[in-house]
């Protein structure tokens, strides 16, 4: 099941929400679509999802086009809200029947997917009375009933507490291994724990489309993290001058220093605390930034 | 089984369970029962609340026989009072579920936007007809026991005649509901436009043609007369066409995803 997304554009009456987007997802993947709110995440979900119609573009699933194929993808809205007065069961039977699936089928996999989903204990009371965190696991069994090869996900974890996000993050990583997943998030952890493959977005544009390793590798900064018992600012003057460092940060007690060539010149630069008394507390060699720190700085900065 | 039964059970399960199945029924049969029995007693009631002092009611003004109270029962108590109450149970049609979001998720299935809106029509007006049908038939029984009796042929003709006026208040309602998202504003617009239908009705031969409350007006005048009026094929294809219409541009705008809020 391959999924291309070919120049998407998507404009509301004055602004842009998604500007000429492309993109290819193949079997099996679980892609994170990141991006600051209002970067058209959601927009771009929904036109995925056939929901909305895009301007320009077309969304295609196995060569046709997306709303021929229905029954192939599972939605899940960022907000699921079902009909309140129908029961957790009631409410897989009819979308379940929607789908196409019959009757006979249902009453053998309905119970089977509200266990799996942790409602089983709940499928005869009404929607209305659900939190949160059942609402999104009702909306996860509703869009796995039907075996779709493909299923979009608009934040969903965004909205919940940390035992919700919990529970549906794990229920996630479950499904993962059996279908194609596209999910979108604000929250960069999530997006980390659960996908390998990254689509970052800012103003309606993909502005990055990559995998976690490459992430953390394409933005590791040859740094040096110090910290120091007392931080004498004429020490701190000096190591500026000297030819293989290039730029020194300091914050408090620590230091960031960033140098030529890690590997040969930290030897040199521990060298010359220790010949200045400097008390070294801890001396660290790596990556500068964490996931978060490269999206921040890609979405703020490109 | 088809997306169109389920839709359509679904809306019965749901009238069930939010009780107009119960409501909407005992509110016609009340509205039906009113005009025979208030112009029955009307004079007594006069009598006992006004005084005699200075006040006549002319004889006349009473002899009204069981047809005349009927055409009252649609003209005088379901065209004002009935419209209002079923635009008022019919306004949040599709409205709701633009707003909770169920008309994107169902539309996210394999439903065809066609059996989508067949079924809030047919399960509603099948609904709403019911419950007019057993307000009239209130109505029949009261105006028989307090006046006369009438040929039943006829009254079965003027019922026919009035649910397609009903017909029309319906997919009307559902098409308002459709294109605008606010509860009050469908609810405004569609009473105003659909009183003002009613209130234009009998000016004019060529207006009632067109007019679909003309209807209303044939099934009063099968009632009083007897007989129907000479265009009343004429007005019942073009209420039929104006049905459609309004169908046609549910769907139009269902499908064309214009109910979403840009």
């Amino acid at each position: 099941m391959k999924l291309e997304i070919k120049n998407i554009t998507k404009k509301f009456k004055t602004k842009t929400a998604v500007n000429n987007f492309s993109m290819i997802v193949e079997t099996g993947q679980c892609v994170g679509l990141i991006g600051p709110n209002g970067a058209g995440k959601s927009t771009l979900i929904k036109i995925i999802s056939d929901i909305i119609y895009a301007d320009k573009g077309e969304v295609l699933l196995d060569g046709k086009k997306i709303s021929n194929m229905k029954r192939e993808i599972g939605y899940l809205p960022q907000y699921p809200d079902f009909f309140h007065w129908m029961t957790a069961k009631e409410t897989l039977f009819f979308m379940g029947q929607l789908s196409g699936i019959s009757k006979a089928k249902l009453l053998d996999e309905v119970p089977a997917i509200l266990t799996k989903v942790g409602l089983f204990n709940e499928q005869n009371e009404k929607v209305q009375s659900f939190s949160g965190g059942m609402k999104q696991r009702l909306g996860i069994a509703q869009t796995l009933l039907h075996k779709p090869s493909f299923i979009v996900m608009d934040e969903p974890v965004s909205a919940l507490d940390p035992i919700g996000r919990r529970e549906v993050l794990n229920l996630i990583q479950e499904i993962k291994q059996e279908t194609t997943i596209l999910l979108s998030t604000h929250i960069l952890g999530d997006a980390e724990e659960i996908c390998e493959r990254f689509v970052i977005m800012k103003q309606g544009m993909k502005i990055e489309d990559t995998t976690i390793n490459k992430l953390l590798t394409s933005h590791n900064e040859s740094v040096v993290h110090l910290e120091i018992a007392s931080l004498k600012g004429h020490w701190v003057q000096l190591i500026e001058k000297l030819p293989y460092v290039k730029n020194v940060e300091v914050i408090g007690k620590k230091a960031k220093v960033t140098l030529d060539n890690v590997q040969k010149n930290k030897d040199l630069l521990i060298r010359h605390a220790i010949e200045n008394n400097i008390d070294i507390v801890k001396f660290e060699v790596g990556s500068s930034d964490t996931l978060e720190e490269i999206f921040l700085k890609m979405v703020v900065s490109v | 089984m088809t997306s169109f039964y389920i839709l359509t059970k679904k809306e019965y399960v749901q009238m069930f369970r939010e009780f107009k199945m119960i409501w909407l029924p005992l509110v016609f049969m009340f509205l039906g029962a009113t005009q025979p029995v208030v112009t029955y007693y009307l004079p007594s009631i006069l009598a006992a609340l006004g005084g005699n002092q200075g006040i006549t009611i002319d004889p006349a003004m009473l002899q009204q026989d069981g047809a005349q109270v009927m055409a009252a029962t649609l003209g005088s108590q379901f065209d004002q009072l009935g419209i209002m109450v079923i635009v008022i149970a019919m306004m949040g049609i599709i409205q709701s579920d633009k707003a909770n979001g169920m008309l994107d998720f169902i539309l996210t299935r394999p439903v065809t936007v066609r059996s989508y809106i067949g079924g809030k029509l047919v399960s509603n007006f099948l609904l709403v007809a019911f419950s007019v049908t057993i307000g009239y038939f209130v109505s029949y029984v009261y105006a028989n026991f307090l006046f006369s009796n009438m040929p039943f042929f006829d009254m079965m003709l003027a019922i026919i005649f009035y649910l397609l006026w009903v017909l029309f208040i319906i997919s009307f309602t559902a098409m308002i509901s459709t294109i605008f998202n606010g509860q009050g504003v469908i609810a405004l617009i569609s009473i105003v436009s659909l009183l003002v239908l009613k209130m234009i009705s009998g000016l004019h031969p060529i207006i009632d043609l067109l007019n679909p409350a003309g209807m209303s007006q044939q099934a009063m005048l099968v009632l009083i007369t007897s007989s129907v009026d000479s265009h009343l094929y004429g007005n019942m294809l073009i209420t039929i066409i104006w049905i459609t219409l309004m169908v046609m541009i549910s769907h139009y705008w269902i499908s064309g995803k214009k109910y979403h809020k840009d």
